[in-house]
């Protein structure tokens, strides 16, 4: 029997609704090992938001063995708040390449889904990124995360310390997952790549603004949660431009020049974060994610396209995480 | 069978017979059958136009909206919010969640005011907003606030309303339960230490206000950089605030919403701004204008927004059942 994304994820909600009656019990942590064998990681060069991205990524996109044609795409952006001339969300013209590449690999359809964590007027984040008109001339449909059908889903890892949570039905029942972050240093979590990115499907009607929930149970043990339940299936990490400092929202944008395609969301962070000059085994959601989610080791990674070099002058952070430039 | 009713109902509200006024009524009779169009079975409204989970947030706003329409739609609404709330006196999300309650619960008593069937529903609710505190009411938290966990300026010993019980205060779950509380009735003055809680509340919001004013969630500043407000979040705020017209928070937040508005095309936050300069006797009529010509307002997905923008068109009686006096 082929047991599909969609039908494991939206048979999981099921089984967490009628649990959710029983007394509370909590899974045993990684009681998932979904470690692929072997990762594959592109990194790609670019220095602009331009229309040539497109090329770019869709020559990317063919370094990978995928398989869309029929499957429903989610692109889940980093689209958290709008600040001018800020690289805080990932850039609407790189998000359309993504789109556009999908749809010609044959995808059954494509949506682009977020729930920004800090504004309640998901609206005004698209106005003001240049993500509503951009949607609206691809004719790309744009679901607020914030607001969706919510179904109740057994959280499989055990690291929040919690039964479950409400999730949006868009990210449950999609064949194909795209976590596409901004790679960018964050002022609680060191980092926040493809795996933090997952805050956004948690939603704010239920949660809040922010989603405050996952700070008190844990920035490190919450992305690890998010990502065992709902799996990442691709990553496109936008840091052409991107940010270090105090971020997300008030950190420094700095250029990167970089894309960074991958198979598996835990080797995609620990390539971004050498990117960043930073050793991924200091940042705790990824030394964990290594032991069930991905791999983090470069030995269990196929590295195409540019190789990983690590900048001369590693990206500014926080005091509170220099720890994350030693080796 | 709803739009021309309410067209003539409406009319005597928006007080004139001005192009604009006329152009804005028929807006707000399409708005009006087109949130009434959303209604579910249940009596709720669901977030989405496309969804059939009925949710409490769109629902206490189409309530607030539809509340003198001679159908039955608010009733349903009001039935709807009557079987949903939880046993604690709070109520969910959304029908189906979890039964701790949550922020939504301010709205509900609000569009359960008045409502001699809810007397009893509303009491219990407001003994639950009551006994719901951010965490940093604990003396452990407020203590490591205070002591290690200093990053974001803030005030521990002023707290509000969270989110999402055990978790901290934020602007928006604070400025709705003030609303609420604001409204309570003569049976709910039992309530002990409403006056000082109240007090707390808006010393919670003056403390988390943006350097340059305005609020957005409720971190001011981080890392010592100051955040940017968000223009809802301001309004929102604002509404709690003004019988406090001369706090130079209050002023220099109002100076931000004046000067934001003319930018604003998101219908949300546009019908924010418009209640709350309009409960500041600003000038609104340019920002109305906006608001109606925003193209495909029929077609919001996001049913609170549908009704908010209802709201903002009928501001004069939206902030009457808001209790904010203009």
């Amino acid at each position: 029997m082929n047991l599909t994304r969609r039908d494991f994820l939206i048979g999981s909600a099921a089984v967490a609704a009628g649990t959710s009656v029983s007394a509370p019990f909590f899974l045993p942590q990684f009681h998932v090992d979904r470690r692929p064998r072997r990762s594959r990681v592109a990194i790609l060069h670019a220095d602009h938001y331009s229309q040539g991205l497109d090329q770019t990524l869709s020559t990317g996109l063919r370094l990978f063995p995928l398989d869309v044609r029929g499957k429903g795409v989610v692109l889940k952006p980093n689209l958290v708040d709008y600040a001018p001339g800020e690289a805080i969300n990932t850039h609407p013209v790189l998000v359309r390449a993504a789109a556009e590449s999908f749809r010609r690999m044959g995808a059954k359809s494509v949506i682009v889904a977020e729930g920004p964590g800090h504004q309640r007027d998901t609206q005004w984040v698209l106005l003001q990124s240049g993500y509503q008109q951009s949607l609206r001339d691809d004719e790309i449909q744009f679901i607020d995360l914030n607001r969706d059908l919510l179904i109740r889903t057994s959280l499989r890892a055990g690291c929040m310390r919690m039964n479950d949570l409400w999730l949006p039905r868009t990210v449950l029942a999609t064949d194909f997952l795209v976590s596409m972050p901004k790679i960018k240093t964050h002022h609680w979590a060191g980092v926040t790549l493809s795996m933090k990115n997952m805050f956004g499907i948690v939603p704010g009607m239920r949660y809040g603004w922010p989603k405050n929930i996952l700070h008190w149970r844990g920035i490190q043990e919450s992305i690890l949660d998010l990502c065992a339940t709902v799996p990442i299936q691709f990553v496109i990490a936008d840091g052409i431009v991107a940010m270090e400092g105090n971020g997300p929202l008030n950190g420094t944008p700095r250029a990167l020049g970089k894309i960074v395609l991958a198979d598996d969301a835990v080797a995609a962070d620990a390539t971004c974060a050498r990117l960043m000059g930073f050793n991924p085994g200091q940042v705790e959601h990824i030394r964990q994610g290594s032991q069930f989610l991905g791999n983090a080791a470069p030995a269990l990674i196929d590295q195409v396209g540019e190789t990983v070099v690590s900048p001369a002058t590693p990206f500014h952070l926080l005091p509170e995480f220099r720890r994350l430039q030693t080796t | 069978m709803l739009t021309p009713l309410r067209l003539v109902l409406t009319a005597s509200r928006f007080g004139t017979t001005s192009p604009i006024v006329t152009t804005d009524l028929i807006v707000f009779s399409h708005l009006l059958a087109e949130l009434a169009l959303r209604q579910l079975p249940c009596g709720g409204w669901a977030t989405r136009a496309s969804s059939s989970q009925a949710a409490i947030e769109p629902t206490c706003y189409s309530a607030l909206v539809l509340d003198s329409a001679p159908m039955s739609h608010a009733g349903r609404a009001q039935e709807f919010l009557l079987r949903s709330q939880n046993p604690n006196g709070s109520w969910p999300a959304f029908a189906g969640d979890d039964q701790d309650g949550a922020w939504v619960t301010s709205l509900a008593l609000i569009s359960l005011a008045d409502q001699p069937a809810a007397v009893s529903a509303r009491l219990k609710g407001f003994e639950w907003l009551m006994n719901s505190a951010g965490q940093e009411s604990n003396w452990f938290w407020n203590w490591k606030f205070r002591t290690a966990d200093r990053q974001v300026r803030f005030d521990p010993d002023k707290f509000g309303w969270p989110w999402f019980p055990g978790t901290v205060s934020w602007v928006v779950p604070t400025a709705f339960a003030l609303l609420a509380l604001n409204q309570r009735s003569c049976s709910c003055n039992r309530l002990e230490g409403f006056p000082s809680r109240v007090q707390l509340g808006v010393e919670m919001l003056l403390d988390r206000a943006c350097p340059d004013g305005g609020w957005n969630a409720g971190n001011s500043v981080v890392y010592g950089s100051g955040m940017a407000p968000h223009p809802d979040d301001t309004a929102t705020a604002l509404l709690v605030l003004s019988d406090r017209r001369q706090h130079p928070v209050v002023k220099s937040s109002i100076r931000y919403l004046e000067h934001v508005a003319p930018t604003l095309t998101a219908p949300w936050s546009l019908a924010w701004t418009i209640l709350a300069l309009a409960a500041y006797g600003r000038q609104i009529n340019s920002l109305r204008r906006s608001l109606v010509a925003i193209p495909d307002l029929l077609t919001i997905a996001d049913t609170s927004t549908l009704a908010l923008v209802c709201l903002a068109l009928d501001h004069q009686r939206t902030l009457s059942a808001l209790g904010v006096m203009s």
